[in-house]
């Protein structure tokens, strides 16, 4: 896998390089399913360009009252560490923390996990959930996008030749906030979802009535996508068993899975049933002992 | 094309010429004799490569070295201080806890990136630290006896 290897230190030098190799130079972040692409021989590359000693990329930074900012190299082991994101995102925590295991949490970022577009992105339904917006840029200037308009098929993203992602922005978000996402593999560590389950359950004064409710699927079609409708059975309703059983039939049926090797299309759209049992009870959960008004 | 690339294992420095496509796995096997980090399935799955980036474990096997110019390395060569074994290597002898030992270095820098954080974890803290290192001879159990008996030491 012979390559040449480009090592801009500020972004703006990356922008510049980028601008001038275009498409011919992959970008190269924590690397964990990037080398492994090569070494595979499913990549190929002329020509590599490594963010790694881009430091102004690497941060976590929370502004009150507007939210959460990732730099395109935070970890998926800095993400579950952060008190903020622990807090107040626990489902992209939670989906960070299973990510691999330790040592790939500690190179791979949030930022390559979108930008490689595998529909088994853990790190995506959590974002899709918080409507996060991306920071895409250029040497042309930057544009911001919604996540729900980035992916656009199995490793395949709306970034053109010269540009990079520069920052995945998480805006507040009114009322209290619960969540979870749930991952379905063999085995807890080092495992690629089966299918991965995030929902949100949104509070508005009273405990009650849902004033939100998103439910976003990962593994089950061709990027990660929310379940509209099935959000909409429990929008604005006093959560009952029914409509629980009722959403998760309905979030199952707006997913298109494949049979692969590690599961079949039948045992994938079971399993989003399943995991939108459990996960839409524990999100309410989740929102009823959260205390904490205005979040963000 | 080779390059120029400075790397710091493990207190040293070394000036190395090395082609930019080399993991820092097979440049410290290779071209700074460092064999103690082994190759298992060089694609990041079995943790038998792990090593310490600036005090964290990752994979070395994903890593290019040139990337790592910046950075704090330390392999399992550098876990012994002055000559002295690292409480963890005392307590895995002490305990049997090696087999065929092709995992053991891997899972010793998993374990002391642990300890360092967290001195006294819980059974759980340490199975979640060892996830991403796989032992085919499936002795974990005398692994988690040994990291009992080192904290408890390392307590003292």
């Amino acid at each position: 896998m012979g390559f040449e290897l480009l090592q801009p230190r500020s972004l703006a030098e990356a922008l510049e390089m980028k601008k001038s190799y275009g498409e011919e130079a992959k970008v190269l972040a924590g690397g964990t399913d990037f080398l492994v692409l090569l070494k595979d021989q499913k990549l190929k590359a002329e020509v590599v360009m490594s963010l790694r000693g881009i430091r102004e990329l690497n941060f976590i930074r929370h502004e009150e009252g507007k939210g959460v900012t990732l730099g395109a190299l935070a970890t998926h082991g800095a993400v579950a560490a952060s008190a903020i994101i622990r807090q107040r995102f626990p489902d992209l925590a939670e989906a960070c923390a299973q990510v691999g295991a330790v040592q790939v949490q500690n190179l791979g970022t949030v930022g390559g996990n979108l930008c490689n577009a595998s529909p088994a992105a853990d790190a995506a339904p959590p974002l899709l959930l918080m409507d996060a917006s991306l920071i895409l840029a250029s040497a042309r200037g930057e544009r911001r996008i919604s996540i729900h308009d980035f992916f656009q098929g199995p490793r395949r993203t709306v970034l053109q030749a010269d540009e990079i992602l520069k920052e995945i922005f998480i805006p507040q978000i009114p009322g209290r906030r619960g969540a979870t996402y749930l991952k379905l593999g063999r085995r807890k560590a080092m495992e690629i979802a089966i299918v991965g389950i995030g929902v949100a359950i949104h509070l508005n004064g009273s405990d009650q009535v849902v004033s939100d409710c998103r439910i976003a699927l990962g593994s089950v079609a061709p990027t990660p996508l929310r379940a509209r409708h099935g959000e909409e059975i429990l929008r604005n309703q006093e959560i009952r068993d029914e409509l629980i059983e009722e959403a998760a039939e309905v979030a199952a049926e707006e997913a298109s899975p494949i049979s692969d090797v590690r599961a079949s299309r039948e045992y994938r759209l079971d399993m989003i049933r399943v995991l939108c049992r459990r996960a839409i009870p524990a999100a309410l959960a989740s929102a009823r002992g959260n205390k904490v008004e205005g979040l963000s | 094309m080779k390059i120029p690339v400075t790397l710091k294992v493990n207190g040293e420095t070394y000036d190395l010429v090395i082609a930019p496509y080399r993991t820092l796995l097979d440049v410290l096997r290779e071209e700074l004799q460092l064999t103690g980090s082994k190759k298992g399935c060089d694609v990041g799955d079995c943790g038998a490569c792990t090593v310490l980036l600036d005090g964290k474990p990752v994979n070395a096997c994903l890593v290019l070295a040139a990337t790592v110019q910046d950075s704090d390395i330390l392999t399992i060569e550098g876990l012994a201080q002055n000559g002295k074994l690292h409480p963890l290597q005392e307590a895995f002898i002490k305990e049997g806890a090696v087999q065929c030992g092709f995992c053991i270095p891997g899972i010793l820098m998993s374990l002391k990136a642990l300890l360092d954080e967290n001195p006294s974890p819980t059974g759980e803290e340490v199975k979640a630290a060892m996830a991403g290192n796989l032992c085919r001879c499936t002795g974990y159990s005398k692994m988690f006896k040994a990291v009992e008996s080192a904290t408890s030491g390392l307590g003292r």
